[in-house]
C-alpha cells in the first residue's frame, strides 16, 4: 500500500471521531477574549505595538502557549485510543504494511490535524476582528500574506513538538501517563523560552517564535531572535529521534 | 455498598492504571518549581519585604495550579475511561449500586488524589521558606490556610471534570473540553469576579492576594459549586439512565 493510502485510510478512522467540534470550540474559546477585550489593545503605546497587530499577536501567543499545544496531545490520544479499542490495531498489524510506515502515517495525520488547527485559528482570528472592528470603530484586520506567513512559521516550529507527543503516545501505554506527561511538559515552556536553553525544549519553540515575533511588531519590547543556528539542527535532531523510537516502539506490544 | 467500600472499590480499580504514580510525580513536578525558581535567582526574592509564603506562591503558584488543576482534568478523565473502555460500565450498571454512588465514589478518590498533590507542594513551600528565609519563623500556620484554601478550591473543578468525563464515552472528548475549558480559565481577567468564579479558574486564585471578604465569597462560592455540580449530577445521570 502506497504511503498516501495509508494516510487516507488513517483519516478515515478518525472522521466521526468529532475532533473537528473540539478543535473549532478550542479556536472559538481562544477569540472571544479577545473581541471582548478589544479595547485593551489601544493602550498599548508602552510597548510600541499598533492596535492590530496586538490583537493579531496577543491571540497567536495565547495559543502557542498553551492552547496549540494541549489540543495535539488530545488528537494523539483520540490516535492511539481509537486502534485500541476492541483491538483494531492487531487487525492494522496482520496487514502487509510495515509498522514504521504505519506509524508515520499516523504521525502524517497528527501534522496534518495540527494545520487544520492552525488554520482554524486563523479563520476564527478574521471573523473577530471583523467582530471588532465593528465594535470598536477600528481596522483590526491584518494583510492575509502576514497572519499566513505568521501561522506557517507557528505551525512548522510545532513539527518538533509533535514528535515528542507522538512518541509520549506511543511508548507509553498507559494513558494517565502520556497524557500527564504530555500536558505537564507544555506548562514549563513559559520557563524555558526565557532561558538560552529553549533550542532544547520542543514544546517552547511555537511559543517562542511567537513571542519574537511579538518583540519585532513592538518597537519598545526586545525579544529574543530567533537564531537558526542551534535552533534548526537541534529541532532536527529531536524529531528525528523522537520519530525512529516510536516507529521502533509501535505495536511492539500487541507482537509480543 | 457503603460508601467506604465504593472508595475502596475505586481505589482498586486504579492499581494498575498507573493514577496514584501519575499524582505522586505531578506532585513532585509541582513542588520542584518553587524550589528550582528560587534556587536560580535567590537574590531577586531574598530581598523582597513581603511574607515568605506570599512570596512563594506569588511567583510560583500559577504554574504550580497549571500542573495541579491539568492532572485533576487528566485523572478524572481516566477514572471514567476505566469504566468505558471495554465496556465496564455496562456491567456496573447491572450492579446494585446507583450510578451517582459509583460518581461519588471516584470523586473521592480524585479530591484525596488533589489532598496528596497539595500536600506534597505545601511541604516544598514550607521548606522553601525555611531554607530560604529564614529570618522569619516557621510560618506553617500561614501555609496551612493558603493550602486549605487551594484545596477548596480545587473541589469544584475536580467534580466538575469528573462530570464531563462521566459524560463523554470517549477518553478524547472529555480531555479535549477539559483542557479547552482550562485555557479559557486562563484567559479570565482577575477584575471581574464574577467571571473567576468559573469553576476551573477557580484553582488560580490566591488567598494573599485577597482581603478576608473576598476570600469568603470565594469559599462561599466553592461550597455552592460542589452542592451545584453535584446535584445535577445526580439528576443528569438519572435521566440518561431513564433514556438509555
Amino acid at each position: 500500500m502506497s504511503f498516501l493510502s495509508l494516510v487516507k485510510v488513517e483519516h478515515q478512522k478518525v472522521r466521526r471521531s468529532k475532533i473537528f467540534l473540539i478543535l473549532i470550540l478550542a479556536a472559538v474559546i481562544l477569540w472571544i477574549p479577545s473581541v471582548l477585550n478589544a479595547d485593551l489593545n489601544f493602550g498599548m503605546q508602552a510597548v510600541g505595538i499598533s492596535p492590530e497587530n496586538s490583537f493579531f499577536i496577543q491571540g497567536f501567543m495565547a495559543m502557542a502557549w498553551f492552547l496549540f499545544p494541549a489540543a495535539m496531545v488530545v488528537i494523539t490520544v483520540l490516535q492511539t485510543q481509537t486502534e485500541r479499542n476492541d483491538h483494531g490495531i492487531l487487525k492494522m498489524l496482520s496487514l502487509p504494511v510495515g509498522t514504521a510506515k504505519l506509524c508515520m502515517a499516523k504521525f502524517a495525520v497528527l501534522v496534518s490535524f495540527s494545520a487544520v488547527q492552525v488554520l482554524m485559528s486563523v479563520g476564527m482570528y478574521y471573523i473577530s476582528a471583523a467582530a471588532a472592528s465593528h465594535t470598536q470603530g477600528y481596522a483590526f484586520c491584518l494583510p492575509p500574506l502576514f497572519v499566513f506567513k505568521e501561522a506557517c512559521m507557528m505551525w512548522a516550529s510545532a513539527i518538533p513538538m509533535l514528535a515528542f507527543f507522538w512518541l509520549l503516545a506511543v511508548c507509553i501505554r498507559t494513558p494517565v501517563f502520556s497524557i500527564g506527561i504530555g500536558l505537564a511538559s507544555i506548562v514549563p515552556s513559559v520557563l524555558m523560552i526565557n532561558t538560552k536553553v529553549w533550542f532544547a525544549y520542543p514544546m517552547a519553540y511555537p511559543f517562542f517564535v511567537t513571542a519574537s515575533e511579538y518583540g519585532k511588531l513592538a518597537a519598545n519590547l526586545e525579544t529574543a531572535p530567533v537564531r537558526l543556528i542551534p535552533w534548526l539542527p537541534a529541532a532536527a535532531l529531536i524529531t528525528a529521534v523522537c520519530l525512529i523510537i516510536s516507529c521502533l516502539c509501535f505495536g511492539q506490544a500487541e507482537r509480543r | 455498598m457503603s460508601t467506604m467500600n465504593l472508595i475502596r472499590l475505586e481505589l482498586k480499580k486504579i492499581k494498575r492504571t498507573g493514577f496514584l504514580p501519575a499524582f505522586l510525580g505531578g506532585g513532585i513536578l509541582a513542588a520542584a518549581v518553587p524550589a528550582v525558581n528560587t534556587a536560580f535567582r535567590p537574590e531577586l526574592f531574598a530581598g523582597l519585604s513581603a511574607p515568605p509564603v506570599s512570596i512563594l506562591l506569588g511567583a510560583n503558584w500559577q504554574m504550580m495550579s497549571m500542573l495541579n488543576v491539568l492532572l485533576i482534568v487528566a485523572g478524572a478523565c481516566v477514572l471514567y475511561h476505566i469504566e468505558y473502555a471495554d465496556n465496564a460500565m455496562r456491567k456496573m450498571s447491572t450492579l446494585p449500586v446507583r450510578e451517582s454512588s459509583l460518581f461519588f465514589g471516584k470523586a473521592a478518590v480524585l479530591i484525596l488524589a488533589g489532598v496528596l498533590l497539595l500536600a506534597i507542594e505545601a511541604v516544598s513551600v514550607f521548606g522553601c521558606s525555611i531554607y530560604w528565609f529564614s529570618r522569619a519563623a516557621a510560618p506553617s500556620a500561614g501555609i496551612l490556610k493558603s493550602f486549605g484554601f487551594f484545596l477548596l478550591m480545587l473541589i469544584p473543578a475536580a467534580l466538575l471534570s469528573l462530570a464531563l468525563a462521566s459524560a463523554c464515552r470517549n477518553l478524547w472528548t472529555s480531555l479535549g473540553i477539559g483542557v479547552v475549558c482550562v485555557f479559557a480559565a486562563t484567559m479570565i481577567p482577575a477584575q471581574r469576579f464574577a467571571l473567576t468564579l468559573f469553576p476551573f479558574a477557580m484553582p488560580f486564585q490566591m488567598p494573599v492576594n485577597h482581603t478576608g471578604d473576598v476570600i469568603r465569597n470565594y469559599a462561599i462560592a466553592a461550597a455552592a459549586e460542589t452542592i451545584v455540580i453535584s446535584l445535577s449530577e445526580v439528576i443528569i445521570l438519572k435521566v440518561r439512565r431513564i433514556f438509555a
